[in-house]
């Protein structure tokens, strides 16, 4: 601890280049001794992975962009708190989790109903609504579009406990590792639940792939 | 090695297109395994390609005020302690009761007997040394349905008990509903004048002759 302590030292000594080379444990060390400089750095380095991260866990741009603010205003309000025994990656990945599953928990007390799902067979699973467009094909952008907007549909689509583990692996790139650290699950159950998802994605992306 | 294996570390491969030579071998002769790596490579590409959003503009202004609001709330802490909410709630708790003692005191329409009264305030107070009788006596002063001493030789203020009258008399002494005695000096000593009850809103008016020693209401005035 005392190291750490030394080198925000050392970051508040270095200035803006010492602060961009600094690692995220040194930044956290500085954000605990109240360097913003070293906070609006981590925002830096986060804020677009975390953002997405979440848009791909709730797709809802504003209300991502939201809790990825949430995020950070948790990891400053709580640094002083903060251990070193893992990445910082992960921890903040945790927090962001967290934040999205509680946000799909809420929404799911809510009863929100899709527009492209809106009912649902025996077994309470959503039936997908796909209706065919007779209309020509104008260009690849629009192709591609649609093939983001499905792999969206079909990512909101999974259970709670699959989405989190299938965006943090492809989506965000995280080792098993990181991910089992993240969920707070043992390597074998992210594995697992990762297996599940991809096979529930091949299903309803089977006309992409 | 099965093809279940295979396929389970054709998954969980970091890189679909970065498998291991083993794995590689077994794909280049198993058609199962090869469509399964094919299709799951697909997929990670799929999934992998939906574009990424980015934070807005303002992200870190926003966050900036946002983060400025929370500080400012932390630094309100103690306001929504529960140690502090619950010393609010006692003190507000005996400054209701106090103010209700006291409204329910000057709303009151309990009468004080004049005995009492005079008894509660006489009590305490030092008194000087010859007047101080050691038995305490019953009280002089009373209402109107107590005789006047009309014997007394001594023409004094003091004379009864002591007390002197102005200290013994409290404020409280003389209620409307009680009426009272009232001490006239004369050049012929000192007469008790029966005082007839005041009535809410009107006063009656004294008429005191020479040599009678009652009153007579002779109009009210308001």
């Amino acid at each position: 601890m005392a190291a750490v302590t030394h080198q925000a030292q050392a970051i508040e000594v270095g200035g803006s280049r010492a602060v961009e080379a600094a690692s995220d444990h040194e930044l956290l060390a500085a954000i605990r001794d109240g360097d913003e400089v070293a906070f609006q750095e981590i925002v830096r380095r986060y804020r677009n992975p975390i953002t997405n991260f979440v848009y791909r866990m709730l797709d809802d741009y504003d209300r991502s962009v939201e809790l990825a603010q949430e995020t950070f205003i948790r990891v400053y309000t709580s640094a002083s708190r903060y251990q070193a025994n893992y990445s910082f990656s992960t921890y903040i990945y945790r927090i962001a989790t967290n934040l999205a599953i509680s946000e799909l928990r809420r929404r799911k007390r809510r009863k929100t109903v899709s527009l492209f799902s809106p009912f649902t067979n025996d077994d309470g699973e959503a039936i997908e609504i796909d209706p065919p467009d007779l209309n020509l094909l104008q260009d690849e952008t629009l192709i591609q579009d649609e093939r983001r907007r499905a792999v969206a549909r079909a990512i909101t689509s999974l259970p709670q406990k699959y989405r989190a583990a299938i965006v943090l692996r492809d989506v965000e790139g995280l080792s098993y590792d990181q991910i089992a650290e993240t969920l707070r699950l043992s390597e074998g159950t992210v594995k697992s639940r990762i297996n599940r998802a991809r096979n529930l994605l091949k299903e309803k992306l089977s006309a992409y792939i | 090695m099965s093809c279940k294996y295979i396929q389970k570390r054709i998954d969980e491969a970091d890189k679909p297109d970065l498998l291991p030579f083993d794995v590689s071998e077994h794909i280049g002769v198993c058609v199962d395994c090869q469509r399964f790596a094919t299709e799951r490579t697909a997929l990670r590409a799929l999934v992998a390609a939906g574009s990424r959003v980015t934070a807005p503009m303002n992200f870190d202004a926003v966050l900036k005020a946002r983060l400025a609001e929370v500080k400012t709330r932390r630094s309100f802490w103690w306001l929504g302690s529960p140690a502090l909410l619950r010393l609010g709630a006692a003190t507000a708790g005996v400054v209701v009761a106090v103010f209700v003692v006291q409204f329910t005191g000057l709303f009151s329409n309990k009468v004080e007997t004049p005995e009492r009264s005079l008894l509660s305030e006489a009590a305490p107070r030092p008194v000087p040394g010859p007047f101080v009788n050691p038995p305490a006596p019953p009280p002089l002063i009373t209402t109107a349905k107590t005789q006047p001493d009309h014997g007394n030789s001594r023409p004094s203020r003091l004379r009864r008990s002591g007390i002197p009258v102005e200290s013994a008399l409290p404020a409280s002494f003389m209620t409307a509903e009680d009426g009272g005695v009232v001490l006239l000096r004369g050049r012929n000593g000192d007469m008790d004048v029966q005082m007839p009850t005041v009535s809410v809103g009107a006063q009656p008016l004294l008429y005191v002759t020479a040599g009678q020693r009652t009153t007579r209401t002779v109009g009210t005035s308001f």
